[in-house]
């Protein structure tokens, strides 16, 4: 469950004040996709970086499976997102150096051990994606589409609780865009998490269980 | 380990940038090796005397070419307390007429003490009428075995050995016995042979008997404990002393070029270490979208901090390997007269403060990095 209380967040001080988010509150249950829509500007992904605890918010509270995310330092930031979140970036940021399995495979790395259990999962999401026969392929050697459904395997390593995805296909194809939140949501109602996913999109938001927009830093539902 | 595998996973990248640092390491080491062969050039002769110290005539400090002990002088010499051992050391110059090409070189006549010199080839105990040659004569012609002509004192010396490093104001040094120094030095002294017109033998003989058993300077060996300072007082202002490396580095212009040539190493490695720093801070920047999408996922500023270490220490470690050999290749290549004297002291320096500069420089760009909002780190553009 996560429970989004009055988040406001503002940057600059005095006349150079800008919100980018205003008294923002919602909660979202488990196995639920919830589709954060908006303009540009208007706080989604302030929105995603706070939840994910990149961003503190000005105030507010957010709360994940009880526990108070936004009071958390930036190491216990960084260890809650390895262990309890899984991040989908709009250009997918897959270590470039790295196949697509040891892309997978950083996530346990980060967290400092990679087991044989561990190798085994790489294997089964790179299967369940279809990624099987590109797993020993660079990220410059993949589609945009297959980079894209590498970004949401390595996601899904660390069993995370809950998925932000931050427009994950504004740089496909309306129908591989489509392919990709199928998949999506497939995952999350699968292994019932709570999942984020900004888009700009509304044929991509018509997908999810849920919507939230966000105009100006408010939000409506 | 990320560190390695983007190492690896970028091969043209990261050769690109060890070739880029190797040749500042080799650019800092070349010029502090030649620098330092340049001051070997104008004094190693000097410097490289086996002793504590050198004692000249009194008021003659530091010119070698202007000291005279007598005999009198080396008994004064050796009878003080705290001396453990004296040997003379004389000085005169010539002209080597039998070469193709005339050249200038040094003569000094040691006492007893041949076994100080490095020997390339040949023997290190010549006899009388004989010389170890410093090996830049070779490029003069001089060979083992020849008989060099020295002009005007119209006197024959004959090449037993070859030694290195052993130059003076930058001409080879001839290393001959202290009587044949003797004749030498009187014959130089005196100016110009007899048959051309020059002082007459009677004369020539008796500055040879004045001469005898002297030397331009004394090099001494002290008793344990003793210092420099307990000499002097010893001494009591009746000669100078100090030690050779102090005496090669005075006079004959030495304390200008050494400090000129000290500001070009030190120039060198601040510049070459500057540029290293700035080199890997943008290299670093670079790469703020990756580290952003790293920390992102879930790895802590301490796990990216020494990730950022452990890559710029390979790779600094493989440009510092291949700046050191290029450097000594380079040097191996240059003949003899291109003096190159690598100095560990001044390499140890320049390559750590390329290594500091490059952690400095990467670190401080990571927590740049670190620092800005995440989103734009990520360079995230809303539509």
């Amino acid at each position: 469950m996560l429970e989004v209380r009055n988040i406001t967040k503002s940057y600059g001080e005095g006349r150079t004040r800008v919100t980018a988010l205003d008294n923002v509150s919602f909660t979202l249950g488990k196995g639920k996709l919830l589709a954060i829509l908006g303009p540009s500007g208007s706080g989604k992904t302030t929105l995603v970086s706070i939840i994910a605890g990149l961003l503190g918010p000005t105030s507010g509270e957010i709360m994940i499976g009880g526990h108070a995310v936004h009071l958390r330092t930036a190491a216990q930031a960084a260890r809650f997102r390895r262990e309890k979140v899984g991040l989908v970036f709009q250009d997918h940021h897959l270590v470039p150096y790295l196949t697509a399995r040891e892309n997978l495979l950083l996530v346990p790395h980060l967290s400092g051990r990679v087991t044989r259990t561990h190798r085994q999962l790489a294997d089964t999401l790179l299967a369940d994606f279809d990624l099987t026969a590109r797993a020993a392929h660079k990220p410059s050697l993949l589609s945009g589409g297959e980079r894209q459904r590498v970004a949401i395997a390595r996601a899904l390593m660390n069993a995370p609780e809950i998925m932000l995805v931050d427009e994950p296909t504004s740089s496909l194809d309306t129908e591989r865009g489509l392919q990709v939140v199928e998949l999506l949501k497939a995952q999350v109602h699968e292994r019932a998490m709570t999942c984020l996913m900004v888009t700009h999109d509304p044929r991509m938001a018509a997908h999810a269980d849920e919507s939230l927009t966000l105009i100006d830093g408010r939000a409506t539902r | 380990m990320l560190a390695l595998k983007e190492l690896l996973g970028s091969k043209l990248k990261f050769s690109l940038i060890a070739l880029a640092i190797g040749l500042v390491v080799s650019l800092t080491m070349v010029t502090s090796a030649m620098s330092e062969g340049l001051l070997t050039g104008m004094s190693g002769a000097k410097s490289s005397l086996a002793a504590d110290a050198l004692v000249f005539q009194r008021d003659t400090y530091p010119t070698l070419e202007r000291s005279i002990l007598t005999v009198n002088d080396l008994k004064v010499i050796a009878a003080t307390p705290g001396v453990m051992s004296v040997y003379g050391v004389g000085h005169t110059f010539a002209t080597v007429g039998s070469a193709e090409e005339p050249f200038d070189v040094r003569i000094l006549g040691l006492g007893d003490r041949f076994d100080q010199l490095p020997i390339v080839e040949g023997t290190g105990e010549p006899g009388p009428g004989e010389a170890v040659v410093d090996v830049t004569a070779k490029l003069e012609g001089v060979e083992l075995g020849d008989t060099l002509t020295l002009t005007p004192v119209n006197a024959e010396l004959t090449v037993v050995g070859f030694t290195e490093d052993r130059r003076y104001v930058m001409v080879p040094t001839l290393f001959v016995d202290l009587s044949t120094w003797e004749d030498l030095h009187v014959a130089s002294v005196l100016g110009r042979v007899e048959d051309e017109g020059g002082a007459d033998a009677e004369a020539g003989a008796r500055m040879a008997r004045e001469f005898t058993g002297s030397a331009s300077i004394a090099a001494i060996e002290f008793e344990d404990g003793v210092s420099i300072a307990d000499l002097e007082r010893e001494f009591d202002g009746s000669y100078a002393l100090a030690t050779p490396a102090d005496s090669a580095r005075a006079g004959n212009g030495m304390p200008e070029m050494i400090l000129a040539v000290g500001g070009i190493q030190v120039v060198s490695i601040v510049i070459g270490a500057l540029l290293v720093g700035v080199f890997f801070y943008i290299t670093t920047l670079h790469k703020t979208s990756q580290v952003a999408a790293i920390k992102a996922i879930g790895a802590s500023n301490a796990h990216l901090y020494r990730e950022l270490i452990i890559q710029i220490t390979i790779l600094v470690t493989v440009a510092t390997v291949f700046g050191t050999a290029l450097a000594i290749a380079a040097g191996a290549g240059m003949p003899p007269m291109m003096a190159f004297d690598p100095d560990p002291v001044r390499w140890a320096t320049s390559v750590l403060a390329i290594f500091g500069t490059a952690y400095l420089g990467s670190l401080f760009s990571l927590r740049s990095i670190l620092r800005i909002d995440p989103a734009t780190a990520l360079g995230r553009t809303e539509p």
